[in-house]
């Protein structure tokens, strides 16, 4: 017996950033939103206060901010020719849940897109030809950086985040990423400090040539009142920020930068504790008609909706298309259908560097996005004749922690246990930084989201199963960034020993085991080709008008950056859109 | 307008001091001993909290001791600490003068240095910081980190449950509703702080912090590092200042009591 609610204007699937951006704006345009959300209420005041959050074990190690496997997981296998199996416990990636959604546990590195990223396809093609993107399903965003860049602008304002500009309205500024789009306006907040192994990565970054710059934080660095007239507050760099929440107000999150200020709103509603089982259709197919979900008691609920926002996490987006039959599934044997088509991630290598006694990290002091960063490897930002690949990634000498249980570095050829070991993590805890290559990921055919045939999850729906494996191109990609990091760690003062990992190594399969990033991306890819994308370029599903969807499900191919900046750009591009046109008269926004 | 509301209240504190030194006079408190606080840095935890550039030794201590009884090289700072603060470190129990004893040394260093230079503005203390030499104002710092924070021996007033119950709120989760994270999220679970930067409010004077509160509201203070808690104060109103500064006044602060030095207990015997 499924219980009918009244009709709302609008049924927001998620409660994150994309999720309660939605509820403001369109509560403040008058709509009356219903939000549904799969986790517990929580706030950063009551739930995320020091010492009780700052307890590796639970949060860390434990994950208890993130999605429980034994209700909600996925299977997984590296090709088509494997039988994928369910991943039982969380590894290469963190989704999350309860309000705030994965914007409670993120470390706030806040990029923004090069403009030739949003349009890789005709960019790549233009400068190198058509050959070079051979055997990829590269795409133009289908909208541009300046289309985009207001919007990218607000989101800066909502968290307040902190960085040097590179580029103030075609400007080239001193001390800025060079590379960037044109920003509108300066970043909001001044840059955050830079402990010493920092200033050693930036001064030899310099020597080398190269154009370090201040990692954009959204770890705020004083006081400041967002867009909203939320107050957040300076961070005081503890050292907790990925995969705890922040009890300090200091890093920019959907509770208090968002959900503070829609909560009382009279078009505002929140349902906690709510799965979303299934998007409904109209009889004709040709619009959604609301959500069915099961409610915190345990009911089976339909909630009627003139428009339905899909915010759920990007892998979740593409299983509840899949789950409901919202538009075509992909096949990966003729290449045809949209919905799980071109899945990417993120790739990553890194570098350790072991300083001597001259210069002390004291990596207990650090935030999430304390970082000093250059993207002279990113993107197209260098000459790819002849390399045997496109994109790239940044290379970032980061500090975000010294916890006890996780961070243990000690430099190669350093046994796993026993006496040297303990010797090693002695000597040299406080006296080492890791490099980052954080390297984009090429959309192929074979990588892909489907249903799995065999597997359940607790509701009783197929779990999505996820095929993917490291593509060549991005394997070159990986080597060569990671060879730029090296080459920079080896030529930093005071070095005694440098250590890599590369993730995309060639001849090593992707495993969803070891911690890699929480990037998934695509699935449910924007466009403005019907044949390539679900959504058209302001987010709108070509199938269903009514149904619009975010977050980094939306992205063609993975940039070479964290994708929070450019996913949230997006959610105020569909925002503005349904605001502004779609909400007084709906119907499809572009011709299929 | 701001001016004038610092001046009255720095006028009302020398007021309620004069009055109050009689009783800490009455109290019989006496100075530590020389050789106790020297047996108290063998714990570690004491160590750190009184390590400003270095750790201190005899002759450090000794001179912090001459500092707070008024002697300096200057020729004194004019006024000897323990006028105010006492010669246990426990303020004359007015509420109008802070706690020192066992306070972070480099915190109560780094106070003197921004009295001295201004960055603390304070009618009283920052004639008496000027005329101190640097290694003074870290021997006299040093020296009454070294002391233990013991609980006071003396009265609160009669409050409302509910205000207490407010301020012990605030304290320990803060308000969603208003903004304001934890005070434990830095001062730490007991409110005993978090050498060698952050003090302890368990068990200091009540009047003392929030009138502190309310200074850093109007941005009269604004000397810590990252000016937190201007941003806090400001989300504050006069009542939530008051129940959280009556809350922690009322908290027994164990840090340093009873510290032992490290190797005395016993361990249990091998079967």
């Amino acid at each position: 017996m499924v219980t009918e609610l009244p009709k709302t204007d609008v049924v927001i699937v998620g409660a994150g950033w994309t999720g309660l951006a939605a509820a403001k704006e369109l509560a403040d345009a008058g709509q009356r939103c219903v939000v549904i959300e799969r986790g517990d209420w929580r706030h950063d005041a009551s739930n995320f206060g020091a010492p009780e959050e700052h307890d590796e074990l639970k949060y860390a190690r434990r994950k208890e901010h993130m999605i429980d496997t034994p209700i909600k997981t996925l299977s997984f296998r590296n090709n088509s020719d494997q039988t994928a199996l369910p991943m039982r416990r969380l590894g290469s990636f963190l989704p999350g849940k309860g309000l705030g959604g994965a914007g409670i546990h993120w470390n706030g590195q806040l990029w923004r897109p090069l403009p030739s990223d949003l349009e890789m396809r005709s960019h790549y093609t233009e400068r190198y030809g058509e050959g070079i993107l051979d055997g990829m399903n590269i795409q133009d965003w289908g909208m541009t950086y300046d289309e985009l860049e207001p919007h990218l602008d607000f989101f800066d304002r909502v968290c307040g985040t902190s960085g040097v500009a590179g580029n103030l309205n075609g400007e080239t500024q001193e001390g800025g990423n060079p590379f960037e789009g044109p920003r509108s306006a300066d970043y909001p907040n001044p840059p955050m400090k830079a402990s010493p192994p920092l200033q050693v990565f930036r001064d030899t970054a310099e020597q080398m040539g190269y154009n370090p710059f201040h990692m954009p934080s959204a770890n705020v660095t004083r006081a400041y009142e967002n867009a909203y007239g939320a107050q957040l507050h300076p961070c005081t760099y503890c050292g907790f920020c990925e995969r705890f929440g922040c009890g300090y107000f200091a890093k920019a999150d959907p509770i208090i930068c968002i959900y503070d200020v829609v909560k009382d709103h009279e078009n505002f509603e929140l349902r906690m504790n709510s799965q979303v089982l299934r998007v409904e259709k109209s009889s004709d197919g040709k619009t959604a008609t609301g959500v069915t979900y099961i409610d915190e008691d345990g009911r089976e609920v339909f909630q009627p909706a003139d428009t339905v926002c899909l915010n759920a996490y990007a892998l979740w987006n593409v299983h509840l298309m899949l789950v409901s039959g919202l538009g075509t599934p992909y096949d990966p044997q003729t290449g045809e259908g949209t919905v799980g088509r071109n899945y990417a991630y993120q790739t990553i290598a890194a570098a350790g560097v072991f300083f001597d006694d001259n210069v002390w990290s004291n990596p207990f002091m650090g935030a999430g996005a304390l970082g000093m960063t250059i993207d002279d490897f990113n993107g197209d930002n260098f000459d790819h004749t002849d390399l045997g690949f496109v994109g790239g990634g940044y290379i970032s000498a980061n500090q975000t922690n010294g916890r006890p249980i996780n961070y243990q570095p000690t430099p190669p050829d350093t046994p796993s246990w026993g006496a040297e070991w303990k010797q090693a993590v002695r000597e040299n805890y406080l006296h080492h930084v890791g490099i980052v290559c954080h390297g984009s990921s090429v959309a192929v055919p074979g990588n892909y989201l489907d249903l799995d045939p065999t597997y359940k999850d607790a509701y009783g729906q197929p779990l999505l199963r996820m095929t993917f494996d490291f593509p060549e191109n991005d394997r070159k990609m990986s080597a060569y960034v990671l060879s730029k990091a090296e080459e920079i760690a080896r030529n930093m003062d005071h070095v005694r020993a440098v250590s890599t990992v590369n993730r995309a190594a060639e001849g090593e399969s992707y495993s969803v085991v070891p911690y890699q990033t929480t990037h998934n991306t695509g699935g449910a890819v924007i466009g403005s080709d019907p044949a390539t994308s679900v959504v058209n370029r302001y987010g709108q599903m070509w199938d269903h008008h009514n149904v619009f969807v975010f977050g980094a499900c939306l992205f063609p191919q993975n940039l070479g950056y964290n994708p929070t900046g450019p996913l949230m750009g997006l959610a105020y591009w569909t925002l503005d859109h349904m605001k502004n046109d779609y909400l007084q008269n709906p119907r499809p926004l572009m011709d299929a | 307008m701001k001016l004038a509301r610092t001046a009255i209240l720095a006028i009302a504190s020398a007021g309620l001091g004069s009055v109050a030194v009689v009783q800490a006079q009455d109290s019989g408190a006496e100075a530590p001993e020389m050789n106790e606080l020297e047996r108290r840095l063998g714990v570690d935890s004491v160590l750190f909290n009184a390590t400003i550039e270095e750790e201190p030794d005899d002759d450090l201590l000794e001179l912090g001791r001459l500092v707070a009884m008024g002697s300096s090289e200057n020729g004194g700072s004019g006024m000897a600490c323990i006028t105010c603060h006492g010669v246990d470190g426990q303020g004359d129990g007015s509420g109008a003068f802070p706690r020192l004893d066992g306070q972070p040394g480099w915190y109560m260093y780094k106070q003197l240095q921004d009295y001295a230079s201004g960055d603390r503005p304070n009618r009283v203390m920052s004639g008496i910081a000027q005329r101190l030499t640097e290694r003074e104002r870290e021997a006299v710092s040093a020296y009454y980190a070294a002391m233990a924070a013991g609980d006071l021996d003396r009265a609160h007033g009669d409050l409302e449950g509910t205000l207490l119950q407010w301020g012990g709120q605030l304290a320990a989760v803060g308000s969603a509703e208003k903004g304001i994270p934890a005070c434990v999220n830095c001062h730490g679970p007991q409110g005993t702080g978090l050498p060698p930067s952050v003090p302890y409010l368990a068990g200091q004077y009540a009047g003392y912090m929030e009138l502190q509160l309310e200074l850093w509201k109007e941005g009269t203070r604004d000397n810590d590092s990252m000016d937190v808690m201007s941003t806090i104060a400001n989300k504050m109103t006069e009542e939530d200042m008051r129940a959280v500064s009556e809350y922690y006044a009322r908290v027994s602060n164990p840090a340093g009591e009873g510290a032992e030095p490290a190797g005395e207990y016993d361990l249990p015997s091998a079967e």
